[in-house]
């Protein structure tokens, strides 16, 4: 670990964090926005608080160290997800996604097991030498890869499970693999997506509920405004009424407050901030996720080596995916995933791992000009 | 550096990444724009539409008076639990029958029909589940406002009719609109809503537009579930206009208990101001009591009752002042009289006709009741004498009988303001049928339309109004209820969006009478005979008023075939009249059904209808009765 030491604190990235803090702090608005009545905004503050030590801690930690030990964590991540299938698991909505530890107390396994997901990987992709990925490497990859997943797919939960493939992606991608395979796949995605939707809704694999919320992107006038397309319709709603620069008076008659908007504070933060700010606030907080993002990357170019590397840009693919999805469910245009908006949605789990993610990305930057 | 030498472009790849990361988040800010620059004021209305919520506060009908100021009809608040229909569109109902006809004490059926009304209805509104609702209700709504958050309770003003079955059919009732009122266009054009209360029947019906208040309403925020969060302004309601009658109700009471006190207990007893056609008092029995139709809708003793009231031989919901018609006997004799005077069948100086005990036409005998010789129009119409009526129809011709119709305007309503008037029949209205299927209209026809059978039926509104007429030598007026609508103050400030004009008062529009053509001599010659009927030894001796002279004329109208009389179908008794006779101040019509000879039963309750009005009119026991005492 680096000392606190004069130097450190001048390498340290003061860019990357102040950024991150002011996003989350802006969340911290938004969550009293979303619910004044309740105390979460006050939690949120908590946990940013603790994120932010856990941040400083593994910034100034040698990320090689952590990499050297990854199959440890990686390890305890799959038994913290297995954790979740046993008794110890809670089960919320339907999903048992939250395991409930003496000490530590609950908590969401999903969101932190990312790491260890990446840091397993970039050991992994980041030893290899070869210029070009082989089958042999992406089969061992896609193996690490797959023990979260299917773990977290047996919790059931889909939405925390596609947030994982962006970084087997990320890894794939900077290891080599042949551009003609990713043209490939982009390609047989985009004629498989709508296939298996339609196989599914004629098998019946795809339920009612989930073709309606679908549906609801497609021609939100067609569907029952208060079925399953009521969050999208909602959403939608709750973010165009934002208008330029957000709603003027009573807050007392936000669409949250009066309970028309679901699950504001968390899933439909976005929403939130689009009717309280308006178009000014949510481009500047997209802006401010591009800057965020940007700045990640020109660490990642400047990583001393390919492990380094691999784990800023998996952490970076991770990040803009999840507010991709998050913020295009909220515009309408992706379908309702419970996807939580990076430092923005309420949440503890969910702030903290980010929070130690971008930890590693400082941890790297800090050490670019070792060797 | 180092790392990217081992890597097929690394730099453009990571660079890549970097873009594709770029393009997202703009086409993220792009949607933005679109739904935030280019459709914020669209979302925001619909955000609008969804949180604000109208919840209109009925407002106070106008009450009923009469002409001395007295209630008829008034208001009075009663709680109601109210369902709203939000949250229940997408909801099976099926599931709430159950919870709220048990936890209401309503039937299930009524509640599906509720809930299939409310369904049909724009979202958001409402509609009245239980009337009248009982503290238990209350309380039960109150304990399950987290279960059932649509239900509400609120205190609504109801109708409340304080004299029962009196004057029923006068004042009608009022009710929900009925779906298929609310698909008409004459309903839709003036905004109705389902649930609104208007006016059925009488003259709730016919005044509707001014009993009738404009509602008022509370603008309030609700939240998603519809809970009334908070509220943002309240528009006041406009009560409805009082309506004065011309209704006297000591004459009405008096008028309703000769009824109830005759021997079928059906018939009608109007009282009217030949003046001026004011209605002084209009009873019809058997009679209905209209608190079962606002009560009772909702509940399954009162529909079981109303559906009786429909089912019932006697058809108690009938109006037979007004849409009763019956063949008018020897009532007719008067106008026809004024007919044949005016066409110049008889003279003054030469209006004998012979009475020979009856007429054959053909090979047929139709009788007279007795042997009059050979009458002048006075004496026949003192006796009744059918004899000389069927001289004078005939000689006066079909035409001339029609002819008379027209003059005292049988063929049309009389004008009354109720709903629902029926148009008297007469040879006029036949003619074109009985020429199309016997031929030619008989002579043996213009003998029994001359005594008014067969042909003829009328309603005693229409009978009344021209012997009143007739009694104003000449001035026939409409018969009406209407005397005053009070003005009502406006509601809110002038300039205001939600101001309500005041409304003005008003009085009944005289329109000018009725004038029908007659020489003095003549009128005295028809009015002569009415005198006598009852002052001179005529067929109505028995009800003589000393000092205050009746004219009238009695009736007994044929019910079964012509010359018989059969049990339950006994002839319908009449009497019409007005007095005193040469200064009339009021005229009285009766008609008793089915109880035989009109100086027997219908004269008496007229007499009684006078009797009333003088006791009041000079302030002391009736005349009549000190004069017979001394």
């Amino acid at each position: 670990m680096v000392a606190l030491t004069e130097r450190g604190l001048r390498d340290f990235d003061w860019q990357t964090a102040v950024l991150a803090i002011l996003i989350s702090f802006f969340g911290v608005w938004q969550i009293h926005n979303a619910v004044p009545s309740e105390n979460y905004w006050s939690k949120q503050i908590f946990g940013i608080v603790v994120a932010f030590i856990a941040f400083v801690v593994v910034a100034f930690t040698d990320y090689r160290r952590l990499i050297d030990a990854a199959p440890i964590f990686y390890a305890f991540g799959l038994l913290l997800l297995f954790l979740v299938l046993t008794p110890l698991g809670v089960e919320i909505n339907g999903q048992k996604a939250w395991v409930r530890l003496p000490l530590v107390g609950q908590f969401q396994p999903s969101e932190f097991v990312k790491i260890p997901t990446v840091l397993m990987l970039a050991k992994y992709f980041g030893a290899r030498k070869s210029a070009v990925l082989t089958l042999r490497e992406a089969l061992i990859g896609g193996a690490i890869f797959a023990g979260p997943l299917v773990l977290i797919m047996l919790e059931p939960d889909a939405g925390q499970a596609i947030t994982y493939f962006p970084i087997l992606a990320a890894m794939f991608f900077l290891s080599g693999i042949k551009i003609r395979y990713v043209v490939i796949a982009t390609v047989l995605a985009a004629v498989m997506v709508p296939t298996a939707y339609i196989v599914g809704v004629k098998t019946g694999k795809i339920k009612r509920y989930q073709q309606e919320r679908i549906l609801a992107i497609i021609d939100p006038d067609k569907v029952d405004p208060r079925g399953y397309g009521y969050h999208t319709i909602q959403s939608v709603i709750t973010v165009g009424k934002g208008g330029i620069s957000g709603i003027k008076g009573d807050p007392e008659t936000s669409q949250s407050v009066l309970k028309f908007l679901p699950e504001p504070q968390t899933d439909f933060i976005f929403a939130v901030t689009a009717e309280n700010t308006g178009f000014i606030g949510c481009v500047s907080l997209l802006l401010a996720y591009a800057l965020l993002l940007s700045r990640m990357i020109a660490s990642a170019r400047q990583a001393s080596d390919r492990a380094g590397m691999l784990v800023i840009m998996s952490i970076v693919c991770g990040l803009a995916f999840q507010i991709f999805m998050n913020v295009g469910m909220a515009l309408g245009f992706l379908p309702v995933i419970g996807v939580p908006l990076p430092l923005m949605s309420a949440g503890l789990s969910a702030i903290l791992s980010t929070f130690i993610a971008i930890g590693f990305v400082v941890s790297v930057r800090m050490r670019r000009f070792v060797n | 550096m180092k790392i990217y030498d081992h890597i097929q472009n690394l730099g453009a790849r990571v660079g890549a990444i970097q873009v594709i990361a770029f393009v997202l988040l703009a086409l993220l800010g792009a949607r933005l724009y679109y739904l935030q620059i280019v459709n914020g004021e669209y979302y925001s209305d619909r955000a609008e539409n969804q949180r604000i919520r109208l919840i209109p506060i009925p407002a106070p009908r106008g009450a009923i008076f009469d002409r001395k100021g007295r209630i008829l009809v008034d208001s009075r608040p009663i709680y109601n639990v109210v369902i709203s229909n939000d949250g229940l569109k997408h909801a099976s109902a099926t599931d709430k029958v159950v919870d709220y006809s048990s936890g209401l004490k309503l039937e299930p059926q009524f509640v599906s029909e509720r809930l299939s009304v409310l369904k049909k209805q724009n979202e958001f509104e409402s509609l009245v589940l239980k009337e009248n609702a009982t503290i238990e209700d209350i309380a039960w709504v109150e304990a399950h406002s987290l279960e059932f958050p649509e239900l509400r309770v609120e205190l609504q003003p109801q109708r409340h009719y304080p004299l029962g079955t009196t004057l029923a059919h006068v004042l009608g009732y009022v009710g929900e609109i009925s779906p298929k009122q609310l698909e008409s266009d004459a309903y839709k054009e003036k905004g109705f809503r389902p649930g609104d209360i208007i006016g059925k029947g009488g003259l709730e019906q016919y005044y509707d537009e001014y009993l009738r208040g404009r509602p008022g309403y509370k603008k309030v925020i609700v939240d998603s579930r519809g809970r009334v969060q908070s509220e943002l302004e309240t528009v006041p309601p406009q009560s409805g206009q009082d309506l004065v009658t011309t209704i006297d109700l000591d004459l009405q009471m008096t008028a309703e208990d000769q009824l109830a006190k005759s021997v079928t207990k059906r018939g009608v007893v109007v009282a009217m101001d030949p003046n001026n056609g004011e209605i002084l008092a209009m009873a019809s029995a058997p009679s209905f009591d209209p608190n079962i139709f606002v009560k009772g809708a909702s509940t399954p003793e009162g529909r079981k009752q109303i559906a009786e009231y429909w089912k019932d031989e006697t058809r108690p919901l009938l109006n037979r002042a007004i849409q009763g018609r019956y063949p008018p006997g020897s009532t007719w004799k008067i106008p026809e009289s004024v007919g044949a005077l005016q066409e110049g069948a008889i003279t003054v100086a030469h209006s004998n006709i012979l009475c020979g005990g009856g007429i054959t036409v053909g090979n047929k005998l139709t009788r007279c009741m007795g042997n009059h010789g050979s009458p002048p129009l006075d004496t026949a119409i003192t006796r009744s004498c059918d004899g000389y009526y069927y001289r004078l129809g005939l000689k006066m011709g079909i035409e001339g009988i029609i002819k008379m119709v027209e003059t005292f305007g049988f063929d049309k309503r009389s004008g009354v303001d109720l709903p629902n008037e029926k148009v008297p029949q007469t040879p006029k209205t036949w003619m074109k049928y009985v020429v199309k299927h016997e031929g030619k209209w008989s002579d043996i026809r213009t003998v029994y339309a001359s005594i008014g059978q067969d042909t003829v039926v009328v309603t005693p509104i229409s009978m009344l109004r021209a012997v009143s007429s007739v009694g104003m030598r000449g001035k026939e007026y409409i018969p009406h209820f209407l005397k005053e609508f009070k003005p009502i103050a406006a509601v809110g400030e002038e300039g205001d969006p939600n101001y309500i004009p005041a409304r003005e008062g008003f009085t009944f529009q005289h329109p000018e009478p009725n004038i029908i053509e007659l020489q003095p001599a003549q009128w005295d010659l028809v009015l002569k005979g009415m005198w006598g009927v009852v002052n001179a030894g005529g067929t109505a001796g028995s009800i003589r008023i000393p000092g205050f002279d009746i004219a009238g004329k009695t009736g007994t109208a044929q019910v079964a075939e012509v010359g018989k009389d059969t049990g339950k179908n006994k002839d319908h008794s009449w009497f019409v009249s007005f007095a005193p006779a040469y200064k009339p101040e009021m005229s009285v019509i009766a008609l008793i059904e089915n109880s035989g000879f009109g100086a027997a039963n219908a004269a008496p309750a007229v007499k009684a209808m006078y009797e009333s009005y003088l006791s009041r009119r000079d302030g002391q026991q009736p005349a009549a009765q000190e004069v017979a005492a001394r």
